[in-house]
């Protein structure tokens, strides 16, 4: 028998001689996430004086020539615009990525670096920047690229409007933790406490339902029976109307469930496109009204997962109910997509999304305030993945449907540059625009 | 009017070009070498210098436009030749005869301000980032800083 031949290449590559580590996520990390630093820029305050590429160019050269700084003001004179052009220290910097000789490397601290003995100066850094930050000197057609002065940057010192910003972005995120801990008291409460909660409550005169539900028994009793039914299933409603979906993403037990499948699901398979239509979970809820009074009774939610997590809990319904099947069944759908329940199927969801078109406020994020490429957290952190990120990236402020939004609100507790605000729905401003 | 002879002359002058010793240091330094899977001597500076100091056609060669007019060989090199101003002079003859196949054009402002192999190199390294990337690699740097100041400021 002949010897396989070995066609392996085993000439040295740069990718050999300089690896590039996989990120590695620690527990440490994940509690306390690490806070680059970066420079705000506020195009509100700055003059075009120049003095933060005079300063800046002192470091480079040892000498003011504003040409060979690391920071180049751009000026409108038509329309009285100026605007800094800075390196954002990219979370994914693209200019790492494009570098032929690999010289250019993100720290442990968040600044992006162009090591000089690796880097030939061939500009290809600025090639892939989409604010083409790297600047080529004129004169000895070296790059320069803004390092944060290692921490201290001479610029923001030497402002002389106080228009550049040194931060380390957000101390402490206390949406996140009050979040958590509002969905983990509710899960405590609807599902151990007072068991079947959610489904219908009733304490002396305080009776409350879910709103789903009522109309199932409404379809399948056939008569508008009870108009206390119909008044305790509207707290949830005024709840929507008042603060968007606020149930889904704060207080359902399921919704708790699936934020903790996906802690431990962090990779996502995908979901199949001809699934991916939104409006199947309006037809769901149609589905469930209909099924409701063809058979005669509540058909939906003897399936539904926030129901029979509700119902679960006890010795004696723990073992008895075959349809407590339900809640890891659907819980697995996470692998696919966040919440991929919520987004395509859930018609509680469904019947909170349809209220919430009468909903008072709203999210915005305004692109001006964006810094785009750099960043785009907000359109990974969202769990029900409405944020676009095409549409930020291309300075358009994205619209957010409402009546997706599971109010999270993970996109303001995320964002370091403060885009992301709650807004009334009748303030048509997103931040950053308010003057026009 | 200038010939295409005096270009080249012009360009051997400016770059220093005749002091080359053939040493080969600029072809070592050269990043090319890492980025095309076809490089080869006739694309390295060595040869580009050698082939206009011996007088072959050198500004219809398709070689010219793989440089991506880096400091690396004019900075190693022991007799202060410049191959990137030789490059740089040759594209502009190249330019000058209507040789544009592989001179990029911004969008915006219509300068020439790469070479075709350099941007698909710039465009193989990203094919893994969002495809709106690409919308902005056919504009040069000055637009592109121009169109960040209109969108944010």
């Amino acid at each position: 028998m002949q010897e396989p031949v070995n066609e392996q290449d085993f000439s040295l590559k740069l990718d050999d001689l300089r690896p590039r580590a996989p990120e590695k996520k620690t527990l440490s990390g994940y509690f306390m996430p690490p806070r680059h630093s970066f420079i705000l820029f506020d195009p509100e305050k700055c003059t075009g004086c120049g003095a933060c590429e005079m300063i800046c160019s002192t470091r480079n050269t040892e000498k003011v020539a504003p040409a060979s700084a690391s920071v180049k003001v751009v000026t409108d004179e038509t329309q009285g615009k100026t605007f800094a052009i800075l390196c954002q220290h990219c979370r994914k910097p693209l200019c790492l990525e494009a570098c032929p000789t690999r010289a250019i490397e993100k720290g442990k601290d968040g600044i992006v670096r162009i090591d000089r003995l690796f880097c030939t100066d061939c500009g290809l850094c600025t090639m892939a920047c989409p604010a083409a930050a790297p600047l080529k000197d004129p004169k000895t057609q070296a790059i320069h690229k803004c390092d944060l002065c290692e921490g201290d940057p001479l610029c923001v010192k030497h402002c002389p409007e106080n228009a550049l910003t040194f931060t380390r972005g957000k101390a402490f995120r206390w949406i996140k933790g009050l979040r958590w801990s509002v969905q983990l008291i509710s899960f405590l409460l609807l599902v151990m406490v007072f068991v079947g909660t959610f489904c219908y409550f009733k304490a002396g005169e305080v009776t409350l339902a879910c709103p789903t539900g009522t109309l199932q028994n409404i379809a399948s009793s056939g008569a508008i029976l009870l108009i206390g039914g119909i008044t305790s299933a509207l707290a949830l409603l005024i709840l929507t109307i008042l603060a968007g979906r606020l149930f889904c993403g704060w207080v359902c037990p399921f919704g708790f469930v699936l934020d903790l499948v996906d802690k431990i699901t962090p990779k996502k398979l995908g979901w199949p496109a001809f699934l991916k239509s939104r409006m199947t979970k309006y037809g769901v809820l149609a589905g469930a009204v209909g099924g409701s009074y063809a058979l005669g009774f509540q058909a939906f939610c003897t399936i539904c997962p926030i129901g029979t997590l509700c119902r679960s809990y006890g010795v004696q319904s723990f073992f008895k109910s075959a349809e407590l099947a339900i809640v890891p069944a659907l819980a697995s759908l996470e692998i696919a997509q966040r919440r991929s329940w919520c987004r395509y199927f859930c018609p509680v969801g469904a019947l909170l999304g349809l209220t919430a078109t009468l909903r008072l406020i709203k999210i915005v994020i305004g692109a001006k305030k964006c810094k785009k490429f750099s960043c785009i957290q907000c359109a990974e952190v969202c769990p029900v993945g409405i944020i676009e990120a095409d549409q930020l990236r291309e300075g358009i402020s994205p619209k957010i449907p409402m009546t997706e939004c599971i109010m999270c609100m993970r996109c303001i507790d995320r964002c370091p540059y403060d885009a992301a605000k709650i807004r009334f729905r009748w303030q048509q401003a997103a931040p950053g625009e308010e003057k026009t | 009017m200038k010939t295409r002879n005096d270009k080249i002359a012009e360009a051997k002058r400016l770059s220093g070009a005749d002091g080359c010793v053939e040493c080969g240091r600029c072809v070592a330094a050269c990043p090319m070498a890492e980025m095309y899977a076809n490089f080869s001597i006739e694309m390295s500076p060595r040869g580009i210098i050698k082939k206009t100091l011996i007088g072959d056609p050198v500004v219809e060669d398709q070689n010219i436009w793989y440089c991506t007019e880096c400091n690396a060989g004019t900075d190693t090199c022991p007799q202060g030749v410049s191959c990137r101003d030789l490059i740089r002079k040759l594209r502009e003859a190249a330019v000058s005869e209507n040789l544009l196949e592989n001179a990029k054009t911004c969008k915006c402002c219509g300068r020439m301000f790469v070479a075709i192999p350099v941007e698909n190199f710039v465009y193989g390294r990203l094919k893994d980032e969002p495809p709106n990337v690409f919308g902005m690699l056919d504009i040069c740097p000055p637009c592109r800083r121009e169109m960040y100041l209109q969108r944010n400021a």
